[in-house]
């Protein structure tokens, strides 16, 4: 039960916080545009003060001045944009079987000439001993919420790989997931669990990039600050920085501070005008030491109704071609689902499990046990929040 | 023969059925069948398309049917045509018989229209007229002009039959004159 009057005074701190973010606001962004200007005509010299220097923040790889924006280019007009996306039942020890699902859906949408939809969703039951279990540092250990997350990741991957193959013979393919290409969550897993993620991810990578189907990851209204980042460092007057040995502390401001707290997003909706996309940037997340061909690299697009993050990996981005196609697809996917790509907004609407879904499932797995002549039973707990007495 | 609807939902009055293809549904007024046994026979008195998942509803996207086509094929994924049917009748060890079955075709049952003699042992009689009017939540007036029109597109040389249908019609609305020259008016448009 949740009191809103006892939350009603912590939403008001919360906005009185805010008030002074709203306040700076105005100034950092005016400077973070101007830095944004200043950096680009040496920004040679900031690209290698990101290479060189150690933040604790995630900085912008830049590789290009860092105001530079790209038109959109023209679209084909026939195209294939393929989605998948997961959604998951987790194993609920107060039920009557140890077991969990992950439904994973399949979207084909073909534009233009012979243009037709796919949509469609398979649910897997997991419930086999090494379904249930994973190995963690050398240990067997049941599989957790994280571990299944993990699969069904990778399974969205797979799938997407399986589509592609579908679609052999289309030109103009390009694969949509949604959210981020960086499994940075694998950051601090066992290398055991990690390779056992990793090493299939990245060899359906391989394929994509040996079948010229780009992949893009898509963030909406992105909290990231790559960028803004970097010209933190930028502002900071050490030629290398170190910000373990900051020599500022001292500072009642630190010179890195004045555009801290903005974001990406908050800087590119001033500079993209609807369609354009940004420089391409390197992210320079930790796991991405792994990825080798595959590093994920990222640009910043205004698809309109707002400024979208898109991820990709090194061999999209060093090709034109598919840069561009990635750019003029991603536009319009959005166009067409008011705001957001169509192909991953239908990937959600198949995949999702809703807790009424979720309750019908276990509901089915004890009928089924009930008719099969199986003991049921679920633990105490279980029943008390079945049947909460007063 | 192709099915032209699958029953989703059932009962002794009538059923609904789910058409194989989006937009596409025996027209109104129509005679159709099912494949079960009994085979139960009815009239189409209602087509509905709409997103076939609760909670979304179709927006306008200000675009021909040939660009929405090209441009977003996923909406025609995304709707239903279904299409409810009033009971008229059911086959008795073969024999037509013209009151409600005593069960319900089964879900899943399929639908097929009725065949140019079958429609004409359908309407021979005045029952599904009787049937029609005496039918709550049927558009009771259209219903009647539309399953005699195809009523009599399957007796193109029988002139007298829309006169002994009118009859009946006339005997029915004997109270109710402006109703009954309203249809008899509109069926002979």
């Amino acid at each position: 039960m949740l009191k809103f009057h006892l939350i009603k005074s912590q939403i008001d701190g919360m906005l009185g916080e805010r008030r002074h973010f709203v306040d700076e606001f105005g100034e950092k962004i005016k400077l973070a545009q101007s830095e944004l200007h200043n950096k680009s005509k040496n920004w040679e010299e900031l690209s290698q003060k990101v290479d060189k220097s150690k933040t604790s923040w995630l900085l912008a790889g830049i590789s290009s001045p860092l105001n530079t924006t790209s038109p959109l280019p023209k679209r084909p007009s026939n195209y294939t944009a393929i989605s998948s996306d997961g959604s998951q039942i987790f194993p609920d020890r107060h039920e009557a079987l140890p077991c969990y699902l992950i439904n994973i859906s399949s979207i084909i949408l073909n534009y233009g000439d012979n243009s037709g939809a796919n949509l469609s969703s398979d649910p897997v039951l997991f419930y086999k001993e090494q379904d249930r279990f994973t190995l963690w540092d050398g240990k067997k250990i049941p599989a957790n919420s994280e571990v299944i997350s993990h699969r069904r990741t990778l399974m969205e991957f797979e799938r997407l790989l399986d589509l592609v193959k579908e679609t052999n013979g289309r030109e103009n393919i390009i694969s949509i997931s949604d959210g981020t290409l960086i499994l940075w969550r694998l950051e601090g897993t066992p290398s055991d669990f990690k390779s056992g993620v990793l090493e299939p991810f990245l060899n359906i990578m391989e394929e994509l990039k040996s079948r010229r189907v780009p992949i893009v990851g898509y963030i909406s209204s992105p909290g990231s600050a790559d960028v803004i980042n970097a010209l933190r460092l930028g502002l900071c007057p050490e030629k290398v920085s170190y910000c373990n040995q900051c020599p500022y502390t001292e500072l009642p401001k630190l010179p890195c501070a004045h555009v801290e707290g903005l974001t990406d997003n908050n800087l590119f909706s001033r500079v993209l005008k609807q369609g354009e996309r940004s420089a391409v940037f390197r992210s320079s997340s930790r796991i991405l030491e792994s990825y080798g061909d595959h590093h994920i690299y990222f640009f910043y697009i205004n698809i309109g109704e707002e400024i979208a993050r898109v991820e990709i990996p090194k061999w999209v981005a060093e090709d034109n071609k598919l840069l561009a196609l990635a750019h003029t697809l991603v536009y319009d996917q959005a166009k067409k689902g008011k705001g957001y790509p169509v192909a991953i907004a239908e990937a959600h609407e198949q995949a999702v499990v809703k807790g009424k879904d979720r309750n019908f499932f276990f509901d089915l797995i004890k009928e089924s046990m009930v008719k099969a002549d199986f003991n049921v039973t679920i633990s105490r707990k279980g029943l008390s929040k079945r049947v909460p007495g007063v | 023969m192709d099915h032209i609807g699958e029953v989703i939902e059932s009962s002794t009055k009538g059923f609904v059925a789910h058409s194989p293809r989006v937009g596409e549904s025996p027209s109104f007024g129509s005679f159709v069948k099912t494949d079960s046994s009994p085979v139960v026979y009815g009239l189409v008195y209602e087509i509905i398309t709409q997103s076939s998942e609760p909670g979304r509803r179709p927006t306008a996207y200000d675009m021909s049917m040939d660009e929405l086509k090209r441009e977003q094929p996923q909406i025609f994924e995304l709707l239903k045509t279904e299409f409810h049917v009033l009971t008229l009748a059911h086959t008795d060890s073969k024999k037509l018989n013209f009151t409600l079955s005593p069960l319900p075709p089964p879900i899943h049952s399929f639908i097929y229209e009725c065949t140019d003699k079958e429609k004409k042992e359908l309407s021979e009689q005045d029952f599904f007229l009787r049937t029609i009017m005496s039918s709550s939540n049927v558009p009771v007036d259209d219903l009647l002009i539309s399953s005699l029109y195809h009523a009599s597109t399957v007796r193109k040389d029988d002139s007298e039959y829309i006169v002994r249908m009118g009859k009946s019609l006339s005997r029915y609305f004997k109270d109710d004159y402006e109703r009954l020259s309203s249809i008899l008016r509109r069926v002979l448009y």
